[in-house]
């Protein structure tokens, strides 16, 4: 269950938040979503791919941690074994709520904090203080809505990059066949990746337009992250040893 | 006569003609969509401002996805702006024995859109007949018939356009289609649009033109745009059949013999609140003397009543319609009063003579009981398409290919309709006994039902290619009917073992897709936030 309030200093001046990485806190994804603006991290240790929302039919990126549903090769007994962790996944268990305040008399939408009461991260004991103890907020939360901005933001962008992606065709779905040393298949369908017979016969005008919105920098760099798959099936094959 | 075909001229609009002018156009003066910029052809749609289209003919076949995606449209603007919904199959209920006949309530069946699972590679019709006492073939094959029956899409709102989950065709509004299609061939496609009567067909003169064969069309005479010269006419005019049967005599064939329905009743009929489920297939309910169709659209519903007049009389037909309509309606269903259709069923002798080719109901109507006015007006589209001759010589040449075709067409769909009759067992009037009379059924419709009593319908029982209904179809509708055939005694083991994968694999498909399905209604509306991707 979850529950979604909006944080204050008041009702939630004594809580803490657990920030180890654990399946137990809800860990054990085998992808999370990502977004153009952290596509520099994200590839350097993870596939990034795109994926459909199943309530909304909409594209979105994604970054990889494992071949199949609760299977997240990242996560270890000594917690998350990569230097980066996805925002979308670090952000639990704050997320962006929306607000009408008004504001010389007009009506806008400000964006605030929320957080879900009842994620497993959420304590009085253990982790990271939201909030000084006479008032103010921590440098962890300070940290956490940064991360949100940075989410929120880079969300919109995904959905134009998305959407460009589209116009050119430059999507294609592909299915990843996996076989493991121990002669185990894997699967997996409903992910899509950059066409790149499409991308090359882009012409300059197009490209230049890529350019200019950074995006194809983006393009480039998911298309790199492809050989993370590489790293991922040796922490599978890894994983089969260890047993 | 080696003068290239570059000008065509389509007499009608109305969902037949548009259609026709989309394909061709489409075909050859567009390139995935995008407007050639030196057209091929020169393509000019006639309709007459004031003549009112008919507007029946709101169920489609699959086909209809592969037509609308090769004009260009896409699918979700489709749906929103035709008030379109999904449609799976057809249902018929009390086809086989009369309601008050039935113990247990009424007898009903599907005929999907679907093969049957593991077709075309895999015919399990024959593995199925033993276990006919306890599983209907319908559900054995195919999922269907519980998908419909839930009011569940075919697709999610993940799946890619014109792509499916379970095959689909449409239910629409036909105004609003010609609307979306017209605008769509006008704004994209460069068909030229004229409103206005045409008032003479013309021959040529063979005096002064002995270039052109004697018969042709010359031209076609407008009222405020004088004369419309063309290659090609394309006969679009609904029932008159003004260039194909009135000018240029091609016969007509009656099929009042066979198929006696030659009136209908139709109406429009709203729901009763905004949340009622549309249906997943177009429900055919037999009568004394005919039947009703409903068709669920997600604003209203469209219902009719098709009978013979030789067996009843328009009163007692609109009595029965509205007994139909009451339990939904209630005292309202006394208020309505419904549009007469005459129907001529039948064809003419062919579709394409000298330089005219009639397309939709120019060329022929019956009774729409398995929906196929749309799918034959795509088919011969597509055949004036995809084989347009390049040259009046070569004309007479793909011209008689098209109208051998077209014959098999014909002769196909009034034997499967009749067959929906033949194998009936309702006696409640004369009207079901002269449908099984002897005298009325086609020779080769005997002589399949025949061997059908001894092997289940299959692609051979079919000689000729790009049949419209495939064996398949028949399976449905004889096995849905409680057919007898005859199971054959020896089946090979792996065969067997074979069948028994499938028919497993879908029973699991169906009880998950029964879960994961979201219903027509849920689908649309998410379909007014967010669009199928084309991918």
């Amino acid at each position: 269950m979850t529950q979604h309030v909006l944080l204050n200093s008041v009702e939630h001046k004594d809580l803490k938040v657990i920030t180890d990485r654990s399946a137990k806190y809800g860990d054990n994804l085998w992808y999370t979503v990502t977004f153009p603006l952290e596509f520099r991290s994200v590839q350097a240790h993870y596939p990034i791919f795109f994926h459909k929302d199943t309530a909304t039919g909409q594209f979105y990126a994604v970054a990889l941690f494992g071949f199949k549903n609760e299977d997240n090769l990242f996560l270890t007994d000594k917690g998350w074994d990569a230097s980066y962790v996805p925002l979308t996944l670090r952000r639990q268990p704050f997320l962006i709520g929306k607000q009408m305040v008004r504001e010389d008399g007009i009506e806008q939408e400000q964006h605030v904090i929320h957080i879900d009461l009842d994620h497993p991260r959420v304590n009085k004991n253990h982790g990271e203080a939201v909030f000084h103890a006479f008032g103010g907020n921590t440098d962890y939360l300070d940290e956490v809505g940064d991360m949100l901005a940075a989410i929120h933001q880079g969300l919109n962008d995904s959905q134009a990059f998305i959407d460009v992606l589209l116009e050119h065709e430059l999507l294609e779905s592909f299915t990843l066949d996996i076989e493991l040393d121990n002669g185990e298949k894997h699967q997996m369908i409903g992910f899509y990746t950059i066409n790149e017979e499409k991308l090359n016969m882009l012409d300059g005008t197009v490209l230049t337009k890529l350019h200019q919105q950074g995006y194809l920098q983006a393009i480039y760099m998911s298309m790199a992250s492809q050989s993370n798959v590489r790293d991922l099936l040796d922490r599978k094959n890894a994983q089969h040893k260890k047993r | 006569m080696q003068k290239a075909v570059t000008k065509i001229v389509i007499v009608g609009g109305g969902t037949a003609g548009w259609i026709t002018a989309g394909l061709i156009a489409a075909e050859h003066n567009a390139d995935h969509g995008r407007l050639s910029p030196s057209p091929k052809l020169d393509i000019t749609l006639i309709e007459s401002p004031d003549v009112p289209t008919i507007g029946v003919g709101e169920g489609t076949w699959p086909s209809m996805r592969s037509t609308l995606q090769k004009i260009g449209i896409d699918e979700t603007t489709f749906l929103l702006q035709c008030d379109a919904s999904f449609k799976q199959g057809s249902r018929f209920i009390d086809w086989q024995v009369a309601a008050n006949n039935m113990p247990n309530g009424q007898h009903s069946y599907l005929h999907p859109f679907s093969l049957p699972i593991g077709e075309p590679q895999f015919a399990i019709a024959p593995f199925w007949l033993p276990h006919k006492a306890q599983v209907s073939f319908v559900d054995a094959v195919c999922q269907q018939n519980q998908i419909s029956q839930l009011a569940l899409a075919p697709k999610q709102i993940s799946t890619p356009q014109y792509s499916f989950i379970n095959n689909y065709g449409y239910h629409l509004n036909a105004g609003k289609f010609s609307q979306l299609l017209q605008q769509h061939c006008t704004d994209n496609l460069a068909v030229k649009h004229i409103l206005d009567h045409v008032t003479d067909i013309v021959l040529v003169d063979e005096t002064t033109q002995t270039d052109v064969p004697k018969g042709d069309i010359s031209h076609v005479l407008t009222q405020q745009h004088g004369q419309i010269h063309a290659d090609l006419f394309i006969d679009c005019s609904g029932v008159k059949s003004l260039l194909l049967g009135e000018k240029l005599a091609v016969p007509f064939i009656s099929q009042k013999h066979v198929l006696f329905n030659d009136s209908a009743l139709a109406i429009q009929v709203p729901y009763s609140d905004d949340n009622s489920p549309i249906a997943s297939c177009t429900h055919s309910t037999a009568q004394t003397h005919g039947w009703i169709w409903d068709i669920g659209l997600p604003t209203r519903r469209g219902i009719g009543h098709v009978y013979s007049s030789s067996h009843t009389n328009d009163e007692q037909a609109l009595q029965q319609l509205m007994a139909y309509l009451k339990p939904d309606l209630g005292i309202k269903a006394a208020d309505i009063s419904p549009r007469k259709l005459n129907i001529a069923p039948g064809h003419h002798q062919v579709c394409w003579k000298n330089n005219c080719v009639a397309i939709g109901m120019a060329a022929g109507f019956i009774e729409p009981l398995e929906a196929s006015a749309l799918a034959l007006v795509e088919w011969t589209a597509k055949a004036v398409a995809s084989q347009l001759p390049p040259t009046r010589d070569t004309m007479d040449t793909i011209a008689k290919r098209v109208n051998q075709q077209f014959q098999q067409h014909w002769q196909q769909i009034i034997e499967f309709l009749k067959l929906h009759y033949v194998i009936s067992k309702r006696s409640d009037s004369d009207y079901w006994h002269d449908h099984r009379a002897a005298n009325s059924i086609p020779d080769s419709l005997l002589e399949q039902l025949a061997l059908w009593r001894h092997q289940a319908p299959s692609q051979h029982d079919f000689i000729y290619r790009e049949m419209l209904f495939p064996a398949a179809s028949y399976q449905f509708v004889l096995y849905g009917m409680q057919f007898d055939t005859q199971p054959q005694v020896q089946l090979k083991p792996s065969m067997k073992q074979q069948a028994q994968q499938l028919f497993t694999e879908n029973n699991q498909r169906a009880s998950r897709l029964s879960q994961l399905l979201p219903t027509n209604r849920a689908l649309l509306e998410k379909l007014k936030l967010n669009s199928f991707s084309k991918i």
